[in-house]
């Protein structure tokens, strides 16, 4: 009956993903071309739309709530996108700070430890990218393939702390740049760990045993 | 079933105050672990971390119960989603102590430096924000919530003094003690988006009490 108002709030948190996945690839990309145009599309244009996104999101599945007061499956659906919703945005400030790092490094001569950071970064969309098909099409295998991808993201962040701080016993001149290279590692650290959550609230949504069942046994 | 949604919501609130009673322990004994250098507490903060976990699942599973058996109306519904919110960045804020955890246990036995000083000033602005957000929801108190947003701003200076303290007095000065100061940085960093999830969660209680979502319009509130 709600499949209607169900398919409009998961447009929309596509709709999200798609540009959250956007402002990723261009916070990389803008490492990798060192360009710093690319970084200040990320800041200025498409912060703002994400942030209006997320209010739009919320607002809406708060409303379907109070307004339809779904159950079972329905009801975690909509909970799943509210969740989302939080992740994306989180993605949306990730890639921010990527950028903003990015502005400080591509002005300066490159250091060494940077030269997997592209690599990471690329990892980290590819498991965003899957996380968000297997939301679309409820996708639990694939979704727990991206869950696996995640320690490969996490390995190649420690590397790159490790690189950094060998680095910096030797060499004194590139501290703040270091400490930048760091950040952004952390920042596309915690991109794999929000997709990894995504694909697990789908792994919920696909397998998650019946709320129903609940209701049952406390009737 | 009308006369059991009290009940339940209770049961919400004292799990979602017992979970966050149990963060703040965790950042405690993280720093203190830090501060003795005691690996001990260091891995029993790791171990515990669980107990947490298990805590933002139950809550899950009780708001799904309340949603399907109760139908709540619109203002218990904002509790509900409200107190969801606060247990996912209660779960964040106990990552990071495990994090800081780790990183005792990466340098306990190496000699510790000065900025540790500031280190423990900024983890009680951190426990003091989280008890304040805590306590705004609780007393459903707007203005606490507020101070608490409020003062994250000096958190993110004292992270800052911190981090150049440690690349000028220490990175630059001394390459034996990288690994210590590049530990303590990243516990700086721990403590500082401790202090983010605990605006996150003032700010959800001031969307709770006003209905309106303020995340990205601070400027008007404030």
């Amino acid at each position: 009956m709600l499949t209607k108002q169900i398919a409009e709030l998961k447009t929309k948190i596509i709709e999200s993903a798609t540009l959250v996945e956007a402002m990723i690839e261009k916070s990389i990309k803008g490492l990798s071309e060192k360009n710093t145009d690319i970084f200040f599309e990320v800041i200025k244009k498409d912060e703002p739309k994400i942030n209006h996104y997320d209010r739009e999101i919320d607002e809406a599945c708060t409303t379907f709530i109070a307004q339809y007061e779904p159950v079972a499956r329905d009801l975690r659906m909509v909970l799943m996108i509210l969740k989302m919703n939080n992740d994306l945005e989180r993605m949306g400030d990730h890639a921010v700070n990527i950028s903003e790092s990015g502005l400080f490094l591509v002005t300066r001569p490159v250091l060494k430890p940077s030269a997997n950071i592209v690599v990471m970064g690329q990892t980290a969309i590819s498991m965003l990218k899957d996380s968000i098909q297997a939301f679309v099409h409820e996708d639990a295998q694939l979704a727990r393939a991206v869950c696996d991808r995640d320690n490969i993201v996490d390995n190649l962040g420690d590397n790159i702390l490790d690189e950094v701080t060998s680095f910096l016993r030797e060499e004194h001149d590139g501290v703040k740049r270091s400490l930048h290279v760091m950040r952004i590692a952390h920042n596309i650290e915690r991109i794999g760990d929000l997709s990894t959550n995504i694909c697990e609230e789908v792994i919920y949504i696909v397998e998650g045993k019946d709320i129903k069942h609940h209701i049952d046994e406390e009737d | 079933m009308e006369r059991h949604i009290e009940e339940s919501l209770t049961r919400f609130n004292t799990d979602l105050l017992k979970m966050a009673a149990l963060t703040e322990l965790a950042i405690h004994r993280s720093v203190e672990a830090l501060k003795n250098q005691d690996k001990k507490i260091a891995l029993s903060v790791i171990e515990d971390d669980q107990i947490i976990d298990e805590y933002e699942n139950k809550l899950e599973e009780e708001s799904l119960l309340l949603f399907a058996l109760h139908q709540p109306m619109a203002v218990d519904l904002r509790l509900i989603m409200s107190g969801m919110r606060i247990s996912t960045d209660l779960e964040r804020i106990a990552d990071l102590t495990v994090n800081i955890s780790q990183r005792v246990l990466d340098i306990a036995d190496k000699p510790t430096l000065k900025p540790f000083e500031d280190i423990s000033k900024l983890s009680v602005n951190a426990k003091k924000m989280l008890k304040g957000s805590i306590d705004s929801f609780v007393k459903r108190d707007p203005e606490l919530a507020k101070e608490v947003i409020l003062s994250d701003k000096e958190s993110n200076m004292l992270r800052n003094k911190i981090v150049t303290e440690l690349i000028e007095e220490h990175i630059k000065k001394d390459p034996r003690v990288v690994n210590q100061a590049i530990a303590l940085l990243l516990v700086a960093r721990d403590l500082e988006r401790i202090c983010d999830h605990a605006t996150n969660i003032a700010e959800d209680v001031i969307y709770l009490i006003k209905a309106k979502i303020i995340k990205h319009h601070l400027d008007e509130l404030l």
